[in-house]
C-alpha cells in the first residue's frame, strides 16, 4: 500500500504552458571571469555551475541560464543587460 | 590595483594613478552621454533587444524597461564619477590614490566598466571573439583603454571573490 509523505507540500498553482528560457549570448567583450561572477551573484550558482555555463556560452554561443514563466524571464534578462550582457527571452520549444 | 581592505574585509581598495582616474572620468561622462542619446549606435548593444525573432515584444520589453535601465547605468557611473572625480585637478598625496568600496559601490563599478567596454567594442568595431577591431594608430588609445578598463575590471572581480 502506497503512503504519502505528510511533509510534501503542492505548488498552489502548476502550470501546463511551455516554460520560457532565459538565454544569455556569446559577446567578445565580457570577460569569462565577469561572467562567472554574474552568473554566481545574480543567480546564486555554485562555482562549478557558473564556469560550465560561462564555458557554454563561450564555446556554443549561447547557453540558458533559467527557465520559468515569462516575467520571471523578463526580470531576469533586464538584470543581465544592466550588467552588460547580451541576454534574451526564448519560448522553450521555439 | 585591487585589494581587500585589511581593516574591514568587506570592503575594497581601488588603487588608481592621478592619469588613470582622470582618464576614467573622461570615459565615465562620455559613458552618460551615451546613455541619454538614444540614437548612439553603440545603445544596441547596452540596450539589447530582449527578443530576438519577435520585433512587438521586443518593443514593449523595451518600452516598460529601457528608461529605468539607462537611468540605473547613468547611476553605476555616476557612482564612480563620484570616487575618481573628487579633487581629480588638485596633487595627490598617495594614500589618495586609494578608493575604499564598499559591496554596492564594487558592484556598480563592475557594471559601469562592462557597459565602457561595450561601448569602446562598438567603437573598434570588436564584433567577434579574437577580433582586435581597428588597430590603426588613432585606435591606439582606446584599444589600452579598452585592455585596462578589463584589468580593472578582473582585478575587482577576483578581490570579490576571495
Amino acid at each position: 500500500m502506497a503512503q504519502t509523505d505528510n511533509e510534501t507540500h503542492l505548488r498552489e498553482t502548476v502550470s501546463f504552458d511551455i516554460p520560457w528560457m532565459t538565454v544569455v549570448w556569446n559577446d567578445p567583450v565580457n570577460l569569462m571571469s565577469y561572467v562567472v561572477y554574474v552568473f554566481r551573484t545574480y543567480f546564486g550558482f555554485s562555482r562549478e555551475k557558473a564556469e560550465r555555463l560561462m564555458l557554454q556560452v563561450h564555446n556554443e554561443g549561447q547557453a540558458v541560464v533559467a527557465t520559468g514563466n515569462r516575467e520571471e524571464m523578463e526580470r531576469h534578462v533586464e538584470a543581465m543587460h544592466e550588467f552588460g550582457l547580451w541576454a534574451t527571452i526564448v519560448k522553450a520549444g521555439s | 590595483m585591487t585589494w581587500l581592505d585589511r581593516e574591514n574585509p568587506a570592503r575594497l581598495a581601488v588603487e588608481l594613478t592621478i592619469h588613470e582616474r582622470m582618464l576614467l572620468a573622461s570615459l565615465l561622462e562620455q559613458l552618460v552621454d551615451v546613455l541619454f542619446d538614444d540614437s548612439d549606435p553603440a545603445m544596441q548593444r547596452l540596450l539589447p533587444d530582449a527578443y530576438r525573432d519577435d520585433e512587438e515584444a521586443a518593443a514593449e520589453f523595451r518600452r516598460f524597461t529601457a528608461e529605468g535601465l539607462a537611468e540605473r547605468k547613468i547611476a553605476n557611473a555616476r557612482s564612480v564619477l563620484d570616487a575618481v572625480g573628487n579633487n581629480v585637478e588638485g596633487v595627490q598625496e598617495p594614500e589618495d590614490r586609494v578608493i575604499v568600496l564598499d559591496d554596492v559601490h564594487a558592484k556598480q563599478w563592475l557594471r559601469a566598466l562592462a557597459d565602457l567596454r561595450l561601448i569602446i567594442a562598438n567603437r573598434l568595431g570588436i564584433e567577434r571573439d579574437d577580433d582586435e577591431g581597428r588597430t590603426d594608430d588613432a585606435a591606439v588609445p582606446l584599444q589600452q583603454s579598452y585592455q585596462w578598463l578589463g584589468e580593472l575590471q578582473e582585478s575587482i572581480v577576483h578581490a570579490l571573490d576571495k
